[in-house]
């Protein structure tokens, strides 16, 4: 063991103890994105105020996120003696009064709001945590210390094992590291699961200097938070892994590329690296070993493409992130045309469990060809939007069921994207599919990062297309005529057919532009047309009914409905004629009817006057 | 947000970045965050210090989303184009906020005075629908309550 870490980790444990056996109570605030989109922060300012106002022997410290995103926001309470915590739910900023006065005043519980008993011994009315159906099946090893540390404070990711897989991995050659990744069987975590080891074998006999690592949290898929959760939660973790990495592969510098949407995770990074550098963990001679490596945390600037390695590389070297025609490998010319290895932040993150658990310990986890587990996040038609972390095979349906709660209104399943907008769609009857990779690729699809999202049957499967084309065509890049303008021919003959111009011959273009789009350079154009090709595959007739009967069975379609009122003496039509952006309602003498022609199918009417206002198709 | 910048500041602002060392996206978001856009003055000056041309530095600026060539409206509401947001009548909002606004998506008002632009999914899918009213998240949107918010940063209704 390397002494300096010994000393640099018992020094933060004493503090981290020290703070928790202060005999006073010890409060943790999940204050990630998705808490501050809940008002987190707003809690926050009360319960420091309240515990101020009324002299509370109590300390706020601000955490990551469990997971429970739609119960944001969450808090544990731990006893000054500390020997209970209980994890608490939707402590917004309205029930804060109540709960100081009940739980730290009265020193009571408050069951209603109990997600369940973290630490010590449970109680009739409050379960243990892990019996919680949405903690339950779950094993927490990336996620394990999300909401229970600090993330802007290094001595709480120290005091819970941080950096001690690094300090293992100092005393091994590279080829040893190397080894022991493949060994593990750890697969790329951005969706293409290439076996990590390989790749960073790759870098490794790479024969310029110097080399780069690249960690991409660009995670542009809409409905993917899972590095959000991560790098908000721990970011210690994914440096852990970078300098794994670094050891493995003799880089001596790494980039990790944060999208902007995501500032909180850059801020958090940030000030992760600056920790690590000051405690001798970045920069030269770490740890006293003489090895050398530093991080640059680089924001993006908005671009979908960016996802992909070489759009990402382009975009840091100061180009158009536009992807790069391979070869040349990033691991021969990557970062200024110097040798260097791309990996996802859960890939990253992953590697200091392999260290800690061991190949074996690690991969044991998963029955499934791909191992270890996989964190997602669950969205859509759902009760339950959160993330969670399980081992790969579960089937998607348990997902749903088990983690998402179901659909809302339990309106029926129709299908589900298993992972981004370039994964493409599957239909409810293809819902007992393992969470792992095979599946996927044989039905020529993939199962992409993370993001989960669900839809029901009140969706149009021809909208969707149109949203996931219209998605790719915002964001291509530009290079490959078959991608660029085979999305912007795709979305026209989507929309025409959404709008009820859709003719005959319509599908079999949208199969020739298929065929055509897989010519493109990257995974962009490739996979551009996938949820097209998947849902002509499953959910054809839908398509066929809106070209043959000018009919959409879902009436969703703006473009396939009229609005029209049916109760024209209803006393909330004035509400709705208000409500109209383009004063479509009119007032014929005391009965109020509809402008067709001015009328954008916005259906801001239905939602005032539902009783009053009826859908109805419109060419039929 | 400061006034039009001066070539001095610009100059300044810019002068310890390097185009080999990765810089030019750093710089430029330095730049947008101090002024609120990229100026063309601004274009020219950053790639005099990178030693490169204004048509590579415009070619970066056009290519990401997030910069803008022009000063931000004083109000903006950003929509939220994720699918979660989608599958619950997302783009009926944003038909009916471009109607109420009197804007297209990604423009703005005459006078700067509002705006509206397309966001990009962060996560937080239990709020969806959702907009950014001003950067705060408003979530559980129905499209009448679009309209009112839209109204509202109209400087109209009484939402």
């Amino acid at each position: 063991m390397n002494d300096r870490f010994t000393a640099i980790a018992s020094e933060a444990r004493e503090r981290w103890e020290a703070a928790r056996a202060g005999g006073r109570e010890q409060i943790n605030l999940c204050l990630d994105t998705s808490s501050l989109a809940r008002g987190g922060a707003e809690t926050l300012a009360a319960l420091r105020d309240a515990i101020s106002a009324k002299g509370l022997n109590a300390d706020v410290t601000t955490t990551g996120s469990w997971g429970f995103c739609w119960l944001e926001p969450t808090l544990s309470v731990r006893s000054a003696a500390g020997t209970r915590t209980v994890l608490y739910h939707s402590v917004t900023p309205d029930r804060v009064e109540e709960f100081v006065q009940t739980v730290l005043v009265e020193a009571g519980e408050l069951p209603e709001l109990a997600l369940g008993v973290v630490e010590g011994a449970p109680s009739d009315q409050i379960a243990p945590l892990e019996d919680h159906p949405y903690m339950r099946g779950q094993i927490r090893r990336l996620m394990a210390n999300c909401g229970q540390i600090d993330p802007e404070n290094i001595d709480h990711a120290l005091a819970n094992g941080a950096y001690e897989g690094f300090v293992q991995a100092l005393d091994m050659e590279a080829e040893a590291i190397i080894e022991l990744m493949l060994e593990s069987g750890l697969g790329g975590r951005g969706g293409g699961g290439f076996p990590a080891g390989r790749k960073w074998d790759f870098l490794r006999n790479a024969t310029a200097d110097p080399r780069y690592l690249v960690c991409n949290a660009d995670e542009g898929d809409p409905g993917a938070w899972v590095n959000r959760i991560l790098m908000e939660g721990d970011p210690h973790l994914i440096i852990e892994g970078m300098l794994i990495s670094a050891l493995a592969t003799h880089a001596v510098e790494g980039y990790i590329y944060i999208r902007h949407e995501y500032p909180l995770a850059i801020e958090r990074m940030n000030i992760a690296v600056e920790q690590a550098r000051e405690r001798g963990l970045l920069g030269e001679d770490i740890l006293g070993s003489g090895k050398t490596f530093d991080l640059v945390v680089f924001t993006g600037a908005g671009s979908y493409v960016c996802g992909e390695e070489t759009g990402l590389i382009n975009s840091i070297d100061g180009y158009r992130g536009m992807p790069r025609i391979r070869p040349p490998f990033p691991a021969q010319a990557g970062l200024w045309n110097l040798p260097t290895n791309v990996n996802n932040v859960e890939t990253y993150a992953n590697a200091p469990l392999v260290l800690r658990h061991g190949a074996e310990g690690w991969s044991s986890v998963s029955t499934d060809e791909a191992k270890g587990t996989k964190m997602f996040t669950i969205s859509g038609a759902v009760n339950q939007a959160g993330c969670i972390e399980i081992p790969f095979g579960l089937s998607v349906r348990d997902l749903l069921e088990t983690y998402g709660g179901g659909t809302p209104g339990g309106v029926a399943l129709k299908g589900y994207q298993p992972g981004g907008p370039l994964s493409g769609v599957l239909p409810a009857e293809e819902a007992d599919l393992p969470l792992t990779l095979g599946p996927y690729r044989e039905r020529g699809m993939f199962l992409g990062s993370g993001g989960i999202v669900f839809f029901d049957e009140t969706t149009s499967v021809v909208d969707l297309c149109t949203y996931f084309l219209g998605f790719a065509e915002d964001e291509s890049c530009g290079r490959c005529t078959t991608c660029f303008q085979g999305t912007q021919r795709a979305v026209e003959i989507l929309r025409r057919i959404a709008n009820g111009g859709g003719r005959e011959t319509d599908l079999g273009k949208l199969e020739d532009l298929i065929q055509t789009m897989i010519w493109s350079n990257c995974l962009h154009g490739q996979f551009a047309p996938t949820t097209v090709k998947l849902a002509l595959r499953y959910f054809r007739e839908e398509f066929e009914i809106l070209i043959r009967e000018k009919r959409d069975p879902t009436r969703s379609l703006p473009g396939m409905i009229t609005y029209e009122i049916t109760s024209p003496g209803d006393p909330a039509l004035a509400e709705a004629a208000a409500i109209c952006p383009t004063e479509a309602i009119v007032d014929e003498g005391a009965r109020h009817g509809i402008v067709d022609e001015l009328c954008i199918r916005c259906g801001a009417c239905a939602e005032v006057a539902p009783n009053a206002v009826t859908v109805r198709d419109r060419f039929v | 947000m400061a006034a039009e910048p001066t070539t001095r500041e610009l100059r300044d602002l810019v002068a310890e970045y390097e185009f080999e060392r990765g810089h030019l996206l750093p710089a430029l978001i330095e730049i947008q965050e101090r002024y609120g856009y990229v100026s063309r003055e601004a274009m020219e000056v950053l790639a005099r210090q990178m030693r490169t041309t204004p048509a590579l530095v415009y070619g970066a600026v056009s290519f990401y989303a997030d910069f803008r060539t022009e000063p931000p409206p004083e109000r903006e509401i950003a929509w939220c184009s994720g699918p979660a947001c989608r599958l619950r009548g997302g783009d009926r909002i944003r038909e009916a906020l471009q109607y109420t606004l009197g804007i297209p998506l990604d423009g703005q008002s005459e006078d700067g005075a509002y705006g509206l632009r397309l966001g990009q999914c962060n996560g937080t899918c239990s709020e969806a629908p959702q907009v950014w009213l001003d950067g705060e998240v408003v979530g559980h949107l129905t499209v009448a309550k679009a309209v009112a918010i839209a109204r509202d940063v109209r400087g109209e209704g009484d939402a």
